[in-house]
């Protein structure tokens, strides 16, 4: 089964067309990359998908409810790490998991249940009374990974979720990352070459948006002609921007 | 309403954790009592001014204070509308009425406990003053000052859903403003008359006020007590209803 499928999604601002008409499928389980420079398009296909923004054309389907008329439906299965850092500042971690359990309807014993395992997935015994405010940058993008994970969604959006931490903190978020790989579909948006290379199953290329390679790694770079993923990058990105 | 609960204790928890909730909420009322006590004791009693007399005084501190309630409200959705907390919560399956309950429930115990504070205060000044208060009166003044609450939250709500955090306070000052001066809290418009007293009449605070005054006075006639009252009502569910009808019409154009 497909945990997600687009149709022609698309998403204007003004005269500018962010997000054009992407035709995506992604497996039940998969763990699945956009990858794309700044302003490709990715942050805005993820809040299509997430019910954060409506699309002007075309559908998309999460876990088989429609992102247009099944939007609680949607809701009640994705889980979404914004780019920004989204935490109560003044919340120390566990209360912020606390919070999400709640909001997911959880009763009184599965929110104790929930909040420790996150805790101790996140190897975050350490800092569970801090306050978010007082977290390092490695920290937050953990607690926001696991706010999101907390409703147990049967598909995960984490949006740039290693962007501006520094190369030990993006290390060990990228290992929290691989453990939860299989556990779900996880839809990760990034511009880090080698986080996509070493995290996803496979990998969706965006340019302009509009997805300009799909497939593995190894069908990547087929497709370029070059070894490697930021050169197959480099190449297919100016393919389809026309420079060659 | 669960995930509204659960958002509200956000909220109370946000809330308590600013020490400035605590200054702006709790002491400057208090400091306000003290000093305007300290005032009264020097106006000659022939002068026949009442107005921060402790019984009369305390209802309008009570409404003074619920101005800064307000602020707090308008920054608290501002800045959670600032960051990309809301977006997160946005892709809850929370609804905009979860968000306004959300955002009232805790703002509305804080006023409580800050009306409870002032009345308690005006309990211990007025047994040092030697002026006759009852405890009958300011319990009920307590319930009383809930309309005005939702009123002045609602004023937040509005201010912090259409403006961001640095002009939402701003708008707050103008209505601090107007409640301390034309809501009858430093000064009597019955006794000034003329315009002033048709400008206060046609705004919502002089009637907060009277409301919470008289019900100190245990004084419930109709023109004291109920007709303020029914317009600190009327007031609270248009001016709620606008803050709460403009989140949703936000949260629709942040999600579009």
């Amino acid at each position: 089964m497909s945990a997600v499928i687009t149709k022609g999604l698309t998403k204007r601002y003004g005269k500018k067309t962010a997000v054009d008409h992407i035709d995506l499928e992604i497996n039940d389980g998969e763990l699945f990359a956009l990858l794309g420079v700044n302003g490709a398009g990715k942050t805005t296909t993820v809040r299509m998908l997430t019910c954060l923004s409506e699309p002007h054309e075309g559908e998309a389907l999460v876990n088989g409810h429609s992102v247009l008329t099944e939007k609680d439906a949607v809701k009640a299965v994705v889980g979404i790490s914004p780019q920004d850092t989204a935490v109560a500042e003044k919340l120390t971690v566990r209360e912020n998991l606390e919070l999400m359990a709640k909001v997911a309807g959880f009763s009184k014993e599965k929110i104790e249940e929930k909040v420790s395992e996150m805790i101790e997935c996140f190897d975050m015994e350490e800092v569970e009374d801090s306050r978010a405010k007082t977290l390092s940058g490695g920290w937050k993008r953990k607690l926001s990974i696991a706010m999101a994970l907390i409703s147990e969604p049967k598909v995960l959006f984490l949006d740039e979720p290693t962007l501006g931490l520094d190369v030990l903190a993006r290390r060990e978020l990228w290992r929290a990352i691989e453990a939860l790989k299989g556990r779900m579909t996880i839809v990760l948006t990034t511009h880090y070459m080698e986080e996509a290379e070493m995290l996803s199953d496979r990998i969706a290329i965006m340019v302009k948006g509009r997805i300009a390679a799909l497939g593995t790694l190894a069908e990547i770079e087929a497709i370029a002609g070059k070894s490697g993923l930021e050169d197959s990058f480099i190449e297919i990105a100016d393919r389809a921007k026309g420079g060659k | 309403m669960k995930r509204a609960w659960a958002f509200a204790e956000r909220n109370v928890k946000e809330v308590l954790r600013d020490p400035l909730s605590y200054i702006f909420c709790i002491g400057f009322p208090l400091v306000m009592l003290v000093i305007m006590t300290l005032v009264n004791q020097s106006i000659p009693k022939e002068s026949g001014m009442t107005i921060f007399r402790i019984d009369r005084l305390s209802g309008g501190v009570a409404i003074f204070g619920q101005t800064f309630v307000m602020l707090f409200a308008a920054l608290c959705v501002a800045g959670d509308r600032s960051g990309s907390f809301l977006v997160r919560m946005y892709a809850t399956p929370m609804k905009s009425r979860d968000f306004v309950f959300g955002y009232i429930i805790p703002l509305l115990l804080i006023a409580v406990i800050q009306c409870a504070f002032t009345m308690a205060a005006s309990l211990i000044i007025s047994l040092i003053t030697g002026v006759e208060l009852s405890i009958a009166g300011l319990l009920i003044a307590i319930v009383v000052s809930l309309p005005s609450a939702v009123m002045f939250i609602g004023f937040g709500l509005l201010f912090g859903t259409l403006f961001n955090e640095k002009a939402a306070p701003g708008l707050c000052s103008i209505i601090i403003s107007l409640g301390s001066f034309l809501g009858g809290i430093w000064f009597d418009p019955e006794m000034t008359g003329g315009v002033l007293l048709k400008i206060c009449r046609c705004l919502p605070f002089i009637y907060s006020v009277k409301s919470v005054r008289s019900a100190i006075a245990l004084n419930f006639g109709y023109e004291e007590f109920w007709l303020p009252l029914i317009v600190v009502i009327g007031s609270a569910i248009v001016i709620s209803a606008l803050g709460a009808l403009a989140f949703r019409r936000r949260m629709r154009a942040d999600l579009s």
